[in-house]
């Protein structure tokens, strides 16, 4: 099955880097979820947690402002603030 | 042997200072490791917003944001000078100051009032003792900058940007090109200067719209064009102190040579000497 290759970008550090079967995102306008094959996408992020269904687990961060853009299978979350949760 | 104990006391005291400067040497060195780490973390933001916005904006709907567009003669000039609050780091703080000067003598020929918002003690201090007016002045910034502090130090100019009470911001700070070369460099932070577009153009998805996406990108790409400026700046600073201390510490150590051979030698001159005068003595008992 096909992957999506996910990294989470903050000004200060890279969060993430690494495979994922799916990503839910806090959009401008709502949570929105990303799996493989997904269309180019760019939209706006709100404030909210940002859920990666990453292989050995599900990875959860608090992001706020920034973008989610995703181009053959390949998902950047570029965000303003971003914080693990454990 | 007035002489011996006076080199003496200068040989223990070019010994404590060497031992200051070596220390300083080493935490300069470890601080720059962590500060050239921060330099290398920021990148990847900025290379995914430059992508973007080099994608979303075009020419034309450049007179539709505030932050994108030129104004027709640059009358009112900010610029934001990044220094360090400490010295003992060589001509670091005093290259970014010249390199600020320069800057706004050559704004100033062009008829440009600039005034100055400057990061550091050592440039405020600099222009303080010029008397020049200094419009805000942060010296609460330390080694580990923040996206917030770099927010703090951009959004109001951004603000008088848009509003138009402002016709340019630059940024003068020092490049952090590798650990031995640091110049300082003058950025035009506003109007923004779009990156150029690389990579083939796709059809995206917009939600909502590119207008709405590129209008809250802008402000995210200024701060986090001041946030680099601030990060290599301070990686600069770390590299400068290494390098001034570790000369210290070399200069240090040749004067130290120096002064003890110096020293060896006045004392073996006194020994013979001595020698000589007992063996004088004797001789004159004898005869």
């Amino acid at each position: 099955m096909a992957a999506l290759q996910v990294s989470v970008i903050s000004p200060e550090q890279v969060l993430y880097e690494g495979t994922a079967s799916s990503v839910t995102a806090p959009a401008f306008d709502g949570e929105m979820g990303i799996l493989p094959m997904h269309a180019p996408l760019m939209t706006l992020l709100g404030t909210g947690t940002l859920q990666v269904q990453a292989n050995d687990g599900l990875k959860r961060f608090r992001v706020s402002g920034g973008f989610l853009q995703v181009v053959d299978d390949t998902v950047r979350v570029v965000t303003e603030e971003a914080s693990a949760i454990a | 042997m007035a002489k011996g104990r006076e080199l003496k006391g200068r040989i223990k005291s070019v010994e404590n200072t060497r031992k200051i400067t070596r220390t300083m040497e080493m935490v300069a060195a470890s601080k720059m490791k962590r500060a050239t780490d921060r330099v290398a973390s920021a990148r990847p933001y900025a290379l995914a917003l430059g992508d973007v916005l080099a994608r979303l904006v075009r020419p034309e709907i450049a007179e539709r944001f505030p932050l994108l567009r030129q104004p027709t003669a640059t009358k009112r000039v900010a610029l934001v000078l990044l220094t360090a609050n400490r010295g003992l780091c060589g001509a670091f703080n005093t290259n970014l100051i010249r390199e600020a000067r320069a800057r706004i003598a050559e704004l100033e020929g062009q008829g440009a009032s600039v005034e100055l918002h400057i990061v550091g003690k050592k440039g405020v201090a600099f222009f303080k003792y010029l008397g020049r007016t200094i419009t805000n002045e942060r010296i609460d910034i330390g080694d580990r900058p923040s996206a917030a502090d770099a927010a703090s130090i951009i959004d109001g100019l951004t603000d008088r940007f848009a509003k138009g009470e402002l016709d340019a911001v630059h940024i003068t700070y020092a490049k952090f090109k590798s650990a031995l070369s640091t110049p300082p460099s003058t950025e035009q932070v506003v109007p923004v200067v779009p990156p150029a577009s690389q990579g083939a153009p796709r059809d995206f998805l917009l939600a909502p719209n590119a207008d709405v996406i590129v209008e809250a990108l802008l402000p995210a790409y200024v701060r986090n064009l001041v946030y680099r400026a601030l990060v290599e700046t301070a990686a600069g600073e770390q590299s400068a102190r290494r390098t001034a201390m570790k000369n210290a510490t070399d200069n240090a150590s040749d004067m130290l040579t120096l002064l003890k051979r110096t020293y060896n030698s006045a004392r073996q001159a006194q020994i013979t000497q001595e020698i000589a005068e007992i063996v004088g003595g004797a001789a004159a008992l004898q005869g």
